[in-house]
């Protein structure tokens, strides 16, 4: 923590907050029954790997100046923002229409295509 | 900067690093959040500390120099999409649905899932050497041009001496996917989520009397409420 | 010259017509009419049509100036013709004879030499199958008179027996119940009517004939040989559902065959040794250049057409001594010179005789079996199951004489001793056929025995050198034959049985056939007035009886043949007048039959008479010589006029010229014989049928070793059952054994054996192939039913699946390649 303070916040910290909120994510997902819910989880994982994207195209994290994608990732973190927004937009829609038909957003009860 | 400077017995401070400090704020507030979207059973809680992880996220693009990046995130993330999840969160808001609970057993599974995935993302961030070492601490050039220049084919960070003679292709065709995938989805989007027409009984005896022998009647029976067709 | 152009068409069309008839009546054979009524019409004018364009041919031929040879009984011109035989034809026609350039490949072709010409003849080919220097197959044309009068004799019985048929075979045009075929449930059998079938086969069968009149070469002979010979199984065995006509049908079939296997090596014999089969003098189309026939090369024109030994057969005989002139390593060319320079010394020394001999032997062979001479004539007599109709034609004008007419076509290529061997074959022929006929009870029976008698006649006399004999005989056989078979068929028709004893008094009745048939016995037996008149029979018995005795005069040690000719003159008249006085005369012996009997219908009385016309006058010498006699005369084979005397592979035999039978001696000899022993066969059966003054079965009682002999008609079928059909029977019998015991076995522990193994195949397959398959697939299903639980839908579970599998990955990954990421 003091090494970070003291200036030498490196790619890997950056990492490690993307892990942390790809993980939440994922547990979000596994882990709500409202449908809503899921879907925050996948915003969130969305959003570690975001942060993992920026943090590999920032030259400014660079330990040697050069980034490891430069202007790439920026870039892919801008497409992943777009997907994620068209996403949520479609996955919302199911939802509602789940909502409709079954009057429920409990996702345990959407089994039945169930093996 | 050299932090080789800069020892632990120097003044907090004096020496504070402004940039390692924020980092660790908003980090910290990612983080938090993000945990207690996780932990939180009510889905309008969630929603709210997902709107924190989210700026604090865009905060952390800004201190990595994506500040176009950043504020896509507030804009688009914060601004956009979660206010598309309100309204979900509000069209379903329903006393019981609000807070669902998930069993025991599943929460400790999960946590236990997460711990080790934890583990290894950790052990991957930290197991190449070079990304451990921190930056120059240089100033970068703002990136909103290089940005908009790339999507639209041109790329002015790589107008260099063999490139020019080879140069990269920018995100023209990519950029124009995405846009037309954009406006697919959100017609796709209205149609999916379009007001419905309640269905008349008449046409659903007669769906139930033809599917009588399928499994699906039940599902054709208990939902009244499935479109007859377009309107 | 016109008629060298006309005459193939005019005969051409005249041949293929009966074949249109034939195509067309099988394709649509069932739709003319009810029953194939219209087949009738339709055949009946197809040969109408064929018998008008003959008769046309025959005026042609006639008008068309061919020399007219002196009439027979005057013998001052007979001398004329002795020494000097194409004397006056050759001024009167002027011989056309077509240069090599002039390339007409298919163009006539009129054969005849500059001086001697004794003969005139056109051939030609229409199409030529195939053809190379050394062989060449094609359809082509020989003819001369003989080829017209053939065709009018042909086409002219043939349209009479056509209309009679269509009246006798009327039971065919509904369903027929055959009594004679008994049905395994013992009800007669019951089949639909082959009117048509009739008349197709009808047609087949005369353009058949026609084919073999009009033959240019061997080949074409040989292919129409074989077709008479299977149209002749499809009449015999018309009725073919009785097992008596199936089996007359195939006897008849496979004693033919004996006969063409011999005709087969005679074929051979002629085209390894000679390289072609035409008669005539063609154009061969490959080389453009003028090939000499059969006849130019046996008898060449620069020899004087006296018979000699080809060159060709020389040199095929010679193969020795050309091996031994070839030692010698001489140059191709040189060998030939050589060769060519030694044959006139190796045919004085006999060289190629014997092929000449074998290559005639052979023909006559195939003759042998289509006309019935001993000792193949057994499947004549029996081909009488067929329809009356087909008796008459094939016994009169078509497949048996076909037989005859080859040897005369032939006759310029046969050397005395194979004509000797034909005149003996004749005569014994017709001793052996007349004495049968004597104790035949059965109508039909009686004139098939005749008829081969009447063909011994001919055979010998072509065999004695009575070229114009044995064929004007062929000519007058024909019309009286086949008025006498339909006579019979009338007869039975009205009586419905074959069985004279059942017969009798039918004169009342019956007075057109009577009378006809009368016509048509003293036709057969040469009645007339002596030296003035009379039935066609006794112009042609007399020539035959004239050179007969000629030639028992010249060859003493031969006079046998004379006695034979004579004798038989005598049995034909007993046994044609034992016929017609059991079956017309006397009071009738079964008057059930006589009471059913009546005249037939005028369809069927009609051809009768107009058969019973010809009967009469076929032998009259017309003036202006146009007789059948003196129209044969134009045609008689260049070099045969004069008498030979050879020294030959069966002694010395002198063949005497026909002209000389005609000389007054001779003549008055013969005709005062066949008219003194027909009388007394006459009187004779008159004595014992027609005034019972002699019991016919006190004779036959009195000998009956003999009378028992004949009965079983000197026991051929049955020497030939001993000799032939038994031991094939038996060695098939033996290879049947062979099969059954020993291969049969042999392939059924073959089979047993695969059986076995196929079975532990089959076990293995069940047990094992099977089982693993099955258990595949039921581990796959049950893995299937179980995995189907891990499918819950429930969406969060998937998401822990996907951790649990990323989180393994990424362990295993690690643990496994901490190399490559440690780097």
């Amino acid at each position: 923590m003091t090494f970070v303070l003291c200036g030498v916040v490196s790619v890997s910290h950056y990492l490690v907050v993307g892990a942390v909120l790809f993980t939440c994510g994922v547990v979000c997902m596994a882990l709500k029954r409202n449908a809503l819910g899921v879907l925050m989880g996948i915003e969130l994982v969305l959003n570690g790997a975001n942060i993992n994207f920026v943090a590999f195209g920032s030259e400014y994290l660079a330990g040697d100046g050069r980034s490891v994608l430069g202007l790439d990732g920026e870039v892919m973190a801008l497409f992943v923002i777009l997907l994620a927004a068209a996403e949520a937009a479609v996955a919302l829609a199911i939802t509602l229409n789940f909502y409709n038909n079954h009057a429920t957003v409990d996702v345990d009860r959407a089994d039945d295509l169930h093996g | 900067m050299n932090h080789e400077a800069f020892g632990l017995s120097t003044n907090l401070f004096a020496f504070l690093d402004w940039h390692g400090f924020f980092f660790l704020l908003f980090a910290g507030v990612a983080c938090v959040a993000a945990v207690m979207v996780v932990l939180s059973d009510n889905v309008v809680r969630m929603a709210l500390h997902l709107v924190l992880s989210l700026g604090a996220t865009a905060g952390l693009f800004f201190l990595a120099g994506a500040e176009f990046v950043g504020a896509m995130q507030l804009m688009i993330y914060v601004g956009g999409t979660l206010v598309l999840l309100v309204f979900g969160v509000m069209l379903t808001a329903q006393t019981q649905l609000v807070a669902l609970r998930t069993p025991a057993g599943d929460r400790v599974i999960a946590g236990i899932l997460a711990a080790s995935l934890l583990a290894v993302l950790v052990q991957a961030a930290f197991s190449i050497e070079s990304w451990q070492k921190s930056g120059q601490g240089v100033a970068t050039a703002p990136t909103a041009t290089p940005l908009g220049m790339a999507l639209v084919g041109v790329r002015v960070d790589q107008v260099e001496e063999e490139n020019l003679v080879r140069p990269k292709s920018g995100y023209l065709l990519p950029f124009e996917i995405v846009s037309v995938h954009l406006l697919v989805v959100l017609v796709g989007a209205a149609y999916l989520a379009r007001a419905k027409r309640r269905r008349v009984p008449r046409s659903v005896d007669l769906v139930a009397s033809a599917d009588s022998t399928k499994p699906m009647s039940s599902v054709a029976a208990s939902s009244t409420l499935v479109a007859g067709g377009p309107k | 010259m016109a008629a060298a152009q006309l005459l193939p068409i005019l005969l051409g069309i005249a041949w293929l017509i009966p074949l249109a008839s034939f195509v067309a009546i099988l394709f649509f054979g069932t739709r003319m009419g009810a029953h194939g009524k219209g087949a009738a019409t339709v055949a009946t004018s197809a040969i109408g049509a064929s018998l008008f364009l003959s008769l046309v041919a025959l005026v042609a031929w006639t008008m068309a100036g061919h020399p007219v040879p002196s009439p027979h009984h005057d013998e001052g011109h007979a001398s004329v013709m002795k020494t000097d035989a194409g004397q006056s034809s050759g001024s009167v026609q002027p011989v056309a004879f077509r240069s090599p350039g002039l390339s007409d490949a298919e163009g006539s072709h009129v054969s005849g030499h500059e001086e001697h010409v004794s003969s005139i003849s056109y051939s030609g080919d229409w199409y030529t199958l195939y053809a190379s220097r050394s062989l060449r197959l094609s359809i082509g044309w020989y003819i001369d008179s003989l080829t017209v009068l053939m065709f009018v004799v042909v086409t002219f019985i043939a349209t009479c027996i056509h209309i009679y048929a269509a009246g006798y075979m009327h039971d065919e045009l509904h369903d027929v119940t055959d009594s004679e075929v008994q049905l395994a449930t013992g009800e007669p059998l019951h089949r639909e009517g082959r009117f048509h079938r009739f008349f197709q086969a009808l047609s087949l069968f005369c353009f058949s004939m026609l084919g073999i009149v009009i033959a240019g070469n061997l080949a074409m002979v040989f292919i129409f040989w074989e077709l008479v010979g299977i149209c002749s199984w499809f009449l015999i065995g018309f009725y073919f559902e009785r097992h008596s006509a199936s089996t007359a049908a195939n006897k008849a079939f496979i004693v033919n065959r004996v006969g063409d296997f011999g005709m087969l090596i005679g074929l051979m014999a002629l085209w390894g040794g000679l390289g072609t089969l035409h008669f005539g003098d063609s154009v061969n189309s490959a080389t453009d250049q003028v090939e000499p026939g059969l006849f130019e090369l046996v008898r060449p024109a620069e020899n004087h057409h006296e018979q000699q030994v080809p060159d060709g057969l020389v040199v095929f005989a010679a193969a020795d001594q050309i091996e031994k002139m070839a030692a010698g390593n001489p140059s191709r060319s040189e060998l030939r010179r050589e060769v060519a320079a030694a044959v006139p010394g190796w045919r004085e020394q006999g060289y190629g005789r014997w092929l000449l001999f074998v290559a005639g032997l052979g023909i006559f062979c195939g003759c042998v079996g289509k006309s019935a001479q001993v000792p193949l004539f057994v499947w004549l007599p029996d081909a009488m199951e067929g329809p009356t109709p087909v008796s008459a034609l094939v016994h009169s004008a078509t497949m048996v004489a076909a037989g005859v007419y080859l040897v005369g076509r032939f006759f310029p290529v046969l050397t005395p001793d194979v004509l000797l061997v034909i005149a003996y074959t004749g005569g014994v022929t017709l001793f052996i056929a007349a004495t049968i006929a004597i104790t035949a009870t059965d109508i039909k029976r009686v004139l098939a025995y005749s008829t081969v008698s009447q063909l011994g006649y001919m055979m010998l006399a072509l065999g004695v050198g009575g070229w114009v004999a044995g064929l004007f005989h062929l000519i007058t056989h024909a019309f009286f034959k086949s008025l006498l078979f339909l006579c019979s068929g009338s007869v039975i028709h009205a009586c419905h049985t074959n069985d004279m004893r059942k017969m009798g008094g039918l004169l009342k009745v019956m007075p057109y056939t009577a009378w006809t048939m009368l016509i048509g016995c003293l036709a057969i037996i040469g009645a007339g007035v002596p030296f003035v008149l009379g039935f066609s029979g006794y112009y042609s018995k007399d020539a035959i009886l004239a050179q007969a005795l000629l030639f028992s005069r010249t060859n003493p040690q031969h006079s046998v043949l004379y006695v034979a000719v004579a004798g038989g003159a005598f049995i034909t008249a007993f046994y044609m007048f034992r016929l017609w006085f059991m079956t017309f005369a006397g009071s009738p012996r079964d008057q059930h039959v006589f009471e059913h009997a009546h005249e037939s219908p005028r369809v069927m009385t009609a051809p009768l008479v107009a058969l019973a016309v010809f009967a009469v006058v076929a032998g009259w010498a017309l003036p202006g010589g146009l007789g059948v006699e003196s129209l044969l005369e134009q045609s008689r084979p260049a070099g045969t006029a004069e008498a030979i005397t050879t020294a030959g592979i069966l002694g010395n035999i002198t063949l005497p010229a026909e002209h000389e039978s005609h000389v007054g001696a001779i003549h008055v000899t013969a005709t005062l014989t066949a008219f003194l022993t027909a009388l007394a066969g006459v009187l004779l059966a008159a004595a014992m049928y027609l005034k019972p003054l002699v019991s016919p079965v006190a004779v036959a009682h009195a000998a009956r070793p003999i009378y028992t002999f004949l009965v079983h008609r000197w026991y051929v079928d049955e020497l030939y059952n001993v000799l032939f059909v038994l031991p094939t029977l038996g060695v098939a019998r033996f290879i049947s054994a062979i099969d059954t015991q020993v291969i049969d076995r042999l392939i059924n522990s073959l089979a047993w054996t695969a059986r076995q193994i196929a079975s532990v195949d089959a076990w293995f397959d069940r047990v094992v192939v099977d089982g693993i398959v099955n258990v595949a697939g039921s581990v796959t299903w049950k893995a299937g039913l179980e995995l189907k639980r891990v499918q819950t839908g429930n969406l969060r579970q998937y998401v822990m699946f996907i951790v649990v599998g990323t989180v393994a990955i990424f362990v295993l990954a690690t643990l496994l390649f901490r190399t490559s990421f440690a780097g």
